[in-house]
């Protein structure tokens, strides 16, 4: 009742989500259809290879996944299709796109969970800590690191870790091995490299969002008077700071997930041989098989979009002065 | 030794007629401020914020802490508590003392049982003293279970009683307002129900009618008066504005550059202002008996708070000043029974 | 006419003057933070390497397969050799030799040319690429906020497409649509990376303009002149140098992103390539894969360092 504004404001936003996201999708769609190659493409040098007339057999496969028709009309019929749940078919891997993004999304979403649940974790105490001990040796080298860690890239940062721990010290396997069970201590074991890899940047990012967000707390009379009734500083710190620390550091942490995590969860997953979305879209690209490519840019596009849009739900209940109108 | 004057605990206060000499035990006073300093080491150099000040809070009394802004008031109270942000800030000497502690020397622990249960302190803006994210009830009922073997419906009670007390209409919905919700007085009003939520002995107001407009000030002030009357309460009422002095304090401290320039009860100050400082305040009040179109003022600047003059801190600024003002500072003279001035002229 | 010459003379000198008290002022602040002052020494080095290293090393794309994988100066790994008299492979130890300070890559390719002539890519992408975006942010930002209206509101929710776009998954999609040419590369990456700059310029123009700097320089009757180019051109100035030294480390790792990911241009050898190929010989030629990181991590570094001092000197307030 006294949030009812709160409803129209979902309801506005969840309106402009969507326009967002099919103006990427009709972007993307575009994209990928004005390039220079076909799904034929691949069967090419075989057929070549094998004295068959070449332009017949593109012509029969275009015809097949239907790709020889105008733009306008494959768009119009992908769009529809979408509309239905039907994600279209995957040519590279003869499946339906569905059923592939069904089978590869857990491993995404089990690195990027992880890696945010490390990042943040340790990214918020190491921050606060730092906010609370400014200007002290234990601050300068956290701030230091945590430039470190910003500039350090992830990439690298990977094959590093495998050249280290996995070829010079044999403690991990040089890739992931797809084979365990998900929920397993052996699986766990499996991603401690991949998250240290895509968690890094992210952890030193929210240590220094952290420590700036609770600097701009720290010498607020309010704390003050929170000390002035006598809470000890662990509640004063806790509670009183970092409630108020917290408003700009979940709008910057979430917003984050768009870039650093779908960049960076993309790259650890080609490093480490992740069977994710990011490898399989990857794997798409170079296999000219718009459909999983659309759909995978579609999924990033839409999470970005939910978790704004969580984000701003979130806010009402943090900040109580705050009002979409 | 300070206190050789009784004071009159009775709920009205007309100060002036009512005080009389007397003798009154030690235990009277509550509260003993002994030649504290606190120093600020900055980048900059040391700000010697509060630079050797001692002074007495008796029962039931209302100690006005005066002077102009920068002149070491809000740090006193702050070091009082024990709030003062170190680093930068340390209380550098002096005592303290409180029911039988040297609060300088407590350690965080005890300090932290003595704050907001014994002493509590409203500050000057309820808007910023207030959590933004935390309701006006959550706020009260947190400081209430800290210091009470309260459970949370019994405290709940307790803060709803405490506002309704402090004449807030509509209790229960307030308790569930954020700051931002209330008006600027009924802020300051909740400020102060959260400061009384457990009974303090001392209450210390850091200029609690500077942020707020004249009509609300005078019911704050009215406030203040009833709940001394009602609770035998100590209060130590910070304020630059000497016709809020003159309006609530049984005896005033004036402040200047961090050190205690006079103190007397508030008559006396007024009537008989012996610092030249003070004199020159009490002719700055803008006197309704006379029409003049010019408000009086003291010439020149606060001092730069890194550059003490040497000597008296005022002598720069005083039209009485003389060779010695510059040179040595001035011992503090008991000119009659409890008025002390710190001034060469009474040397 | 002379008068009025010398006039223009007088305040063209005066303008000057005082922009470059202005200028030493902040380059004063920014000179005290060691770590910036580290940062921008690096970054010259880097230039100077990138202009002059090339004429001082080995070529970088002379391929000798007689000196391979050998480790840089200072290490020593073993290989197994075939040797082709007995027909057999055989462990023996090979040295770094200082004719190839830091190594050979599995073609043989002199690493320290390699690294240098990659200095040249990273950083020729990373400036113009950076330019591009922040020459097209500013425009969309300064238009957006001067128009108002629609066209500020057309432009800004075009501003959220594109900022709602995973970036990288873009990038990647265009460059291999348009193919891993450098010059592709370098658009794809401008034209995509504008939309931070053109939020930040508009929301900075649209406050400058009510601040009250601005209309105390008024108040006290400033000539809209003296407010544009005193107050309003350094004020924007300075957060646009401010972003473009942030965002140069971020182009520089997309190029090297895509590079690893095999869509760098491969008649170009940046440090993304060699990276890339590094990783696949990690366990017979490490160096290969470390050196060129390193570099690039420094390269990030130094450019981080010196944003966040740049910000520090041009707005001590603002902390992230």
């Amino acid at each position: 009742m006294r949030k009812s504004w709160l409803r129209d404001y979902i309801i506005r936003r969840l309106f402009y989500s969507i326009i967002i996201a099919w103006g990427i999708l009709t972007v993307t769609f575009i994209l990928v259809r004005v390039g220079p190659s076909s799904p034929a493409d691949r069967y090419l040098a075989n057929l070549a290879a094998s004295g068959q007339d070449v332009t017949q057999v593109i012509a029969a496969i275009e015809a097949r996944y239907g790709v020889d028709r105008p733009i306008w009309e494959q768009y119009t019929d992908y769009m529809t299709n979408l509309f239905r749940g039907n994600w279209g078919w995957s040519f590279s891997t003869s499946m339906p796109v569905i059923e592939l993004i069904k089978k590869h999304w857990i491993y995404s979403f089990q690195l990027i969970l992880l890696s945010s649940l490390f990042a943040a974790f340790l990214g918020i105490l190491i921050g606060i800590y730092s906010a609370v001990k400014q200007y002290t040796k234990a601050d300068y080298t956290f701030t230091f690191l945590s430039f470190i860690g910003i500039s350090i890239p992830n990439f690298w940062l990977g094959v590093m870790l495998i050249l280290i721990f996995s070829v010079k010290l044999g403690l991990f396997k040089t890739y992931y091995d797809t084979t365990l069970p998900l929920f397993s201590i052996e699986n766990l074991k499996a991603l401690v490299l991949p998250v240290i890899t895509l968690g890094t940047g992210m952890l030193a990012a929210y240590v220094r969002y952290t420590r700036s967000a609770m600097l701009d707390n720290l010498r607020k009379v309010f704390v003050t008077t929170a000390r002035a009734k006598g809470l000890p500083e662990r509640i004063v710190i806790g509670k009183h700071v970092f409630r108020n620390a917290l408003l700009p550091l979940v709008t910057i942490i979430l917003f984050d997930l768009g870039s650093i995590v779908f960049g960076g969860a993309y790259l650890t997953e080609i490093v480490f041989g992740i069977p994710g979305l990011g490898q399989i879209s990857f794997k798409a690209i170079f296999a000219n098989d718009y459909p999983v490519v659309v759909a995978v840019t579609l999924i990033g596009t839409l999470v970005v979009l939910l978790v704004n849009l969580v984000t701003d739900i979130i806010y009402t209940y943090l900040d109580p002065r705050i009002r979409y109108d | 030794m300070n206190a050789t004057h009784h004071h009159q605990r009775a709920a009205e206060q007309s100060p002036g007629p009512s005080h009389f000499a007397g003798n009154v035990e030690m235990d009277n006073v509550v509260l003993k401020v002994n030649n504290l300093k606190t120093y600020f080491f900055t980048r900059r150099g040391v700000v010697r914020a509060v630079d050797g000040v001692s002074f007495d809070l008796k029962k039931g009394e209302c100690l006005c802490l005066d002077g102009e802004s920068g002149c070491g008031k809000t740090v006193t109270a702050l070091s009082i508590l024990g709030l003062i942000d170190s680093p930068p800030g340390r209380i550098v000497c002096g005592q303290i003392n409180y029911d039988g502690l040297d609060l300088v020397q407590c350690s965080s622990r005890q300090l932290r049982k003595i704050r907001g249960n014994d002493i509590a302190i409203v500050f000057q803006e309820a808007q910023s003293a207030l959590n933004p994210v935390l309701t006006v009830g959550d706020q009260i009922i947190e400081q209430i279970k800290l210091h009470r073997p309260l459970n949370y419906k019994e405290a709940r009670r307790r803060a709803v009683e405490l506002l309704a007390e402090m004449g807030i209409p509509s209790v229960e919905r307030v308790m569930n307002y954020y700051p931002h919700q209330l008006s600027g007085g009924m802020k300051q009003r909740a400020l102060i129900a959260m400061s009384l939520s457990c009974d303090p002995k001392i209450l210390i107001a850091d200029e609690p009618t500077t942020a707020v407009d004249v009509t609300i000030k005078a019911q704050i002030l009215d406030t203040f008066r009833e709940l001394k009357a009602k609770r035998q309460m100590s209060l130590l009422f910070i304020t630059h504005d000497l016709a809020v002095v003159a309006e609530i304090g049984d005896r005033a401290v004036v402040m200047y550059g961090g050190k205690d320039v006079e103190t007397a009860p508030v008559s006396e100050i007024i009537s008989n202002p012996k610092h030249p400082y003070t004199a020159g305040l009490i002719a700055c009040l803008p006197d309704v008996s006379k029409a003049t179109d010019k408000l009086a003022s003291i010439p020149g600047t606060t001092p730069d708070p890194l550059e003490m003059p040497p000597g008296c801190a005022f002598h720069p600024r005083c039209d009485r000043a003389m060779a010695i003002c510059s040179q040595q500072q001035p011992p503090r003279v008991a000119v009659s029974g409890e008025h002390k001035v710190s001034c060469h002229l009474y040397g | 006419m002379i008068k009025g010459l010398e006039d223009t003379i007088i305040k063209l000198r005066h303008f000057w003057h005082s922009n470059m008290r202005l200028v030493s002022y902040y380059w004063e602040r920014t000179h005290r933070n060691r770590l910036a002052t580290c940062g921008l020494a690096f970054i010259v080095f880097l230039v100077l390497l990138a202009l002059i290293g090339p004429f001082l090393t080995l070529d970088p794309t002379e391929v000798n397969f007689e000196e391979k994988n050998l480790p840089p100066v200072g290490f020593t790994v073993e290989q197994s050799v075939y040797n082709i008299e007995t027909g057999e492979f055989i462990t023996k130890k090979v040295a770094g030799t200082w004719k190839h300070p830091l190594g050979t890559d599995s073609k043989g390719r002199d690493m320290l040319a390699m690294i240098v002539s990659g200095a040249r890519v990273s950083l020729f992408v990373g400036l113009i690429a950076t330019g591009i975006a922040i020459i097209l942010g500013t425009i969309i930002g300064v238009l957006s906020a001067y128009f108002g209206g629609w066209v500020d509101n057309v432009m800004m929710r075009f501003t959220d497409i594109m900022m709602t776009f995973p970036f990288f998954l873009l990038l990647v999609l265009i460059v291999f649509i348009f193919g891993p040419s450098l010059i592709f590369i370098i658009l794809a990456i401008g034209l995509t990376g504008w939309t931070g700059t053109a939020r930040m310029v508009r929301s900075e123009s649209l406050s400058l303009r009510t601040r009250e700097f601005v209309l105390a320089a008024r108040a006290l009757g400033a000539s809209d002149n003296r407010v544009v180019f005193r107050h309003l051109i350094p004020n924007v100035i300075s957060l646009i140098i401010v972003i473009a030294t942030l965002s140069i480390p971020g182009v520089i790792l997309a190029e090297a992103a895509l590079s690893f990911i095999g869509l760098g241009d491969p008649t170009v050898p940046s440090w993304g390539i060699i990276l890339e190929a590094g990783q696949h010989s990690l366990d017979t030629a490490w160096w290969v894969a470390v050196e060129p990181g390193i570099m690039l991590f420094l390269t990030v570094l130094a450019f981080n360092f010196l944003g966040d001092g740049l910000r520090d000197a041009f707005d001590p307030k603002s902390q992230i």
